[in-house]
């Protein structure tokens, strides 16, 4: 017995080295070769890693691919953190890639935009000839940023976050539907939780889902989620949320649904019963697709003012990968997105969008004819996000925001389902964060 | 006779063909070793370290000895040992599905073989009850999952006919989470239990059961003494297989409560929390769990193994002898 | 009283058979039932499947159908084919080195014979998961990430099939015929190719379509290696439809996903399904 083991160890051992000697030959060849190309002319192949198909759509309608070079985009949901495992295992074997299957490209969100920054993975974008320009909000060239100022990449879109009301409820709960007016009677949280007990004694609720104002609390916190001691701490903000949620579910002021449920977008057909939403511009095009139905849907029927605090939300980062060879393509993608004054006013004219680019928000923002009638009633939109883009800083973040802000609603959602109590919700939520991060500590 | 004849064979055989059964069993055992066999020694071996990823850099592997087990096992404040919970979860799920999933085809499997009862259509019966088996575990998930939602239709029935109130909601109730993944493994494999187990019956001679009767046993009396002692083989033989199914359950859960294992991960299994690290490149906890897993199955699948195995050998030597003698 | 007593257990016969019937009608319906849901989801538009439920098709099942088919992310039609080519080499490699193995087994007798059968019986429990980790990183070695031998090459050692074509040789394969073939001259593997696996065929189509299945739907282990586009699998793809890409969200189209992602199991189980069911009850295992 022992005899036929050996045998067949070693008939597994042989198997496993042809395996690994024939791969290693097979992927080392053509990496010479590409290599010598490199240096004379791009590649030909340019890979994108997504986590969604917006800026696919973007840059299919207004980027035009040089000739004989291959987009291939690598889509992975974003979702439990599903979109940067699969960016970190490429990057990881980025070294060892064949230059057609390196990443030249990917996107990142504000959530944890620093993890890629402050590493070698990402190119610094005046290697290949780019400059950042002067029509460029700020923060969003610090979020590219590394602490030394070293910039490895740029936005598309700038995030400022506003309140979207619907006209005839806050007509109903508040008497006026102008913008100004309703401002002036939720321009504090303490207005606003006052806007939502008379908004729940009309039989409407203030949001639709118990994390609708999470943002506009997190983005105003003093302290990020972590220590330097890699401990968890609550800012006072994240305190002060839940606490307005514990006192929203008891008093039925708004629904136990999360965020992008759809017992949420429910709440924006025109049968809806939802006074504000919370979002940035591009929340039109994601969660506002109930309202824009064309049976039951009442686009016309918003409008955006600033609300009790400002804030902004997400923002779609391009980050140039260490090792592309398409460096050209990556500073004309760059351009096209952010100085290109043509294509960030199309962004703003067919795509809803708010660009990266203050000579073209002046230009809407200053235009009395201008108006969003794609949702809203005409009001123009882009004025009000100027005033809200102008005060953004770029701070307290850390490269585990993401997976911190999702897991504390999911736990806490089952607080406010009823299911467990405070102290339960809170010690998952922990459990969690030991699963998720082994590195950060938590509170006993 | 044949064993005579048998007997003589195997004696020829061991001495010219032997080598034949070493080169038959070998491509078995080669894919194994490559693809199971390291991999598992490698995944005991990664349970004795410390090695995760912080962000794009790798901590350790440094090796901490049995830390990652006693972790484990270190109770939380209030006394819960959260794998022995999941386990606890694991196991009730698959209890609650696997009952009525071996009643019912036990009792089908009875229905298409009785002759008395013979029944016509048996073709279509068979087919539409092993589809459910077709649909992938997460497309079937989904599927409940917007059935039960709480914009989902059985919510809106249910609220109309005043059977619960509008602020009812089916996922964050233990018994109704439970339930909704006992009710989709229930569904998915019934039908192939109803199938197999047939065959172990129409396998049984049919001269034992007429011997019955005429011995004047009643039908309740025949199962219990002539069908069920000798379905025993057959019937450990889909148990063995459930119970794998049983500890390997995840993609039911995972995306009916879409990773969450809600309510207060009371349907949260083992292999969801094994793969929570799997997917944060933790593989000094996850390597540790996955040896848990291994040492329950292990126990488990000995008891099995144990209260089957003697009356499987029974069962089958009694057969074959029946056989026998009927040739 | 003989004729009222046989009139009696006629009575009682009918009554028994109108609760088994209804009973099988019951399961039937509810097993039929999902796969309606299905059909009628998918031919609904986006709109109406947030208005709420309902039991009649609509007749967006075209629209939903060219929107699935040509979605620019999610490749179904090369997903799915993917998934056949997966399929297929794995349910064909399953059952022929099971069916081999279990044939080593049964007809040789060779120094532990005996231990090997425990140990295959003795790792038939052992759950794939449980491995996973360390097959990635031995994949990660071999640089067989995005490959597709990792996917297929495992199905080679299948204790549950093995375990199976065991006991279905104990009870139809008579050692006799191998004896006689060899004193026609035929080799061990020619006998073996030629005249077992025939014999074997009620067996082999089973286990064919029920690990075809397995593979078809399997999610776990390919989520682990696979990630560029074009060589995703279907379920991965299904998978992807949780993804939170909510400007393009249509329920309409995911149904229509799910429906393609069973459908070519659903017409191969309905076209086999007469064979497959006599395979698997024609006297198979007798143990």
């Amino acid at each position: 017995m022992k005899k036929t083991l050996a045998v067949l160890l070693a008939t597994a051992m042989l198997f496993g080295l042809v395996a690994c000697g024939s791969n290693g030959g097979g992927s080392s060849q053509p990496e010479e070769k590409t290599e010598q190309i490199e240096q004379t002319e791009q590649g030909k192949v340019f890979n994108i890693y997504a986590w969604n198909e917006e800026f696919k759509g973007f840059f299919e309608k207004y980027y035009t691919v040089p000739e004989g070079v291959t987009v291939n985009w690598i889509i992975n949901p974003s979702d439990g953190g599903v979109y940067q495992e699969k960016l970190d295992e490429a990057l990881l074997n980025q070294e060892n890639a064949p230059a057609d299957e390196k990443i030249d490209l990917f996107l990142a969100e504000a959530d944890y935009i620093g993890k890629y920054v402050n590493s070698d993975y990402t190119m610094d974008v005046t290697s290949f000839g780019y400059q950042n320009a002067d029509t460029m909000y700020d923060y969003t060239i610090k979020a590219a940023s590394t602490d030394d100022g070293v910039c490895k990449g740029v936005s598309f879109q700038c995030c400022p976050a506003a309140v979207i009301y619907r006209k005839s409820i806050a007509k109903d709960v508040l008497g006026t539907d102008v913008p100004e007016e309703v401002q002036a009677k939720i321009d504090s949280w303490e207005k606003f939780d006052a806007v939502a007990a008379d908004a729940k004694a009309k039989g409407y609720y203030m949001t639709a889902s118990f994390a609708e104002t999470f943002r506009a609390f997190s983005n105003n916190c003093t302290k990020p989620w972590v220590d330097e001691n890699n401990n968890l701490q609550f800012d006072d903000q994240i305190t002060a949320w839940m606490d307005q949620t514990d006192n929203y579910i008891k008093n039925g002021y708004t629904l136990t649904a999360g965020v992008w449920d759809t017992e949420k977008t429910n709440e924006m057909f025109k049968d809806g019963k939802t006074m504000c939403f919370f979002g940035p511009a591009w929340y039109y095009n994601f969660c506002m697709t109930n309202a824009q139905d064309p049976d039951n849907g009442c686009v016309g029927d918003w409008c955006i003012v600033k609300g009790p605090q400002a804030y902004f939300w997400g923002g779609t980062w391009l980050l140039a990968a260490n090792g592309s060879d398409n460096t050209e393509m990556l500073k004309d993608i760059f351009e096209t997105f952010t100085v290109n004054e043509d294509v960030c006013s199309k962004l703003v004219e067919n795509e809803n969008q708010y660009p990266n680019n203050t000579t073209v928000v002046d230009k809407y923002a200053n235009d009395e004819s201008y108006g969003n009638t794609s949702i809203l009633d005409g009001q123009n939109d882009i004025k009000v996000f100027s005033e809200l883009a102008k005060d953004i800083k770029w701070e307290n973040h850390t490269n585990y925001d993401q997976l911190l802000n999702e897991g504390l609603q999911n736990k806490l959602q089952e607080y406010y389902k009823g299911s467990v109590d405070k102290d339960t919700a809170m010690k998952n939520f922990y459990n969690y964060v030991k699963e998720t991060y082994a590195n950060i500590n938590v509170p006993e | 006779m044949k064993k005579l004849h048998q007997a003589e064979n195997r004696k020829n055989k061991s001495i010219s063909y032997a080598k034949w059964g070493y080169i038959f069993i070998a491509p078995f055992f080669i894919a194994y070793i490559i693809f199971t066999l390291i991999p598992q020694f490698l995944t005991i071996y990664n349970s004795f370290f410390e090695t995760y990823r912080d962000g794009l850099t790798q901590v350790g592997p440094n090796f901490v000895g049995l830390e990652n087990y006693k972790a484990l096992f270190t109770p939380e404040a209030e006394g819960t040992i959260r794998i022995l919970k999941y386990a606890a979860n694991t196991m009730i799920m698959w209890i609650a599905g696997a009952v009525p999933q071996f009643l019912i085809a036990i009792l089908l499997a009875l229905f298409f073989t009785s002759t008395r009862l013979n029944i016509k259509g048996q073709g279509i019966f068979k087919t539409v009850i092993y589809m459910p088996n077709l649909i992938m575990a997460a497309a079937f998930s989904m599927l409940f999952y917007t059935l039960f939602s709480r914009v989902g239709p059985i919510q809106a029935l249910l609220e109309q006919w005043g059977v619960i109130d509008n602020n009812f909601d089916f996922f964050s109730h233990t018994i109704t989470v439970r339930g909704m993944i006992a009710l989709m493994n229930f569904l998915m494999w019934f039908g192939n239990t109803t199938i197999v187990l047939m065959a172990g019956i129409m396998g049984i001679d049919q001269d034992l059961f007429e011997a019955a009767a005429i011995d004047g046993a009643n039908s309740v009396q025949v199962f219990f003494r002539v069908t069920l002692p000798l379905l025993m083989p057959i019937l450990v033989y889909c148990l063995i297989t459930a119970l794998i199914g049983g500890i390997q359950m995840y993609d039911v859960p995972q995306v009916l409560t879409n990773g969450r294992g809600e309510p207060n991960e009371l349907s949260r299994t083992l292999v969801m929390y094994l793969n929570g690290y799997l997917r944060n490149k933790n593989y000094g906890m996850a390597g540790a769990i996955s040896v848990i897993i291994f040492i329950i199955t292990g126990i488990l699948g000995g008891i099995v193994y144990k209260i089957l195995s003697a009356q499987y050998k029974e069962g089958a030597a009694k057969h074959r002898e029946r056989k026998g003698n009927v040739i | 009283m003989r004729m009222s007593e046989n009139t009696a257990s006629r009575i009682k016969l009918a009554i028994l058979r109108v609760i088994v019937y209804a009973i099988l009608i019951f399961l039937c319906v509810l097993c039929l039932f999902f796969f309606y849901l299905m059909i009628v989801n998918a031919s609904r538009s986006n709109a109406e499947l947030a208005k709420g439920f309902s039991l009649l098709p609509k007749g967006s099942f075209i629209d939903n159908l060219k929107n699935a088919w040509n979605d620019g992310s999610i490749n179904i039609p090369r997903g799915m084919l993917n998934s056949l080519f997966i399929a297929l080499s794995t349910a064909v490699l399953t059952t022929y080195f099971s069916a081999l193995t279990a044939y080593g087994i049964h007809v040789y007798d060779f120094k532990g014979k005996k231990f090997v059968f425990t140990f295959i019986m003795a790792i038939m429990m052992i759950p794939a998961q449980v491995s996973a980790l360390g097959f990635v990183q031995v994949m990660t070695k071999f640089n067989l990430l995005n490959n597709y031998i990792p996917l297929i090459l495992p199905g080679i050692a299948a204790p549950v099939v093995f375990f199976y074509m065991k006991q279905y040789m104990e009870s139809v394969l008579p050692l006799e015929i191998i004896d006689a073939a060899r004193v026609d001259g035929s080799g061990e593997f020619r006998t073996f190719n030629t005249i077992v696996l025939p014999i074997l065929k009620p067996a082999i189509a089973v286990q064919m379509i029920f690990s075809f299945v397995t593979s078809w739907n399997n999610y776990f282990i390919p989520a682990l290696l696979l990630d560029k586009a074009e060589m995703k699998t279907v379920p991965i793809m299904i998978a992807q439809l949780r993804s939170a890409d909510y400007s393009k969200f249509d329920m309409g189209k995911v149904y229509m996903f799910i429906l393609l992602s069973i459908l070519p199991v659903l017409i191969i189980y309905i076209i086999l399904s007469k064979s497959i069911i006599k395979g698997v009850t024609s006297g198979s295992v007798k143990g």
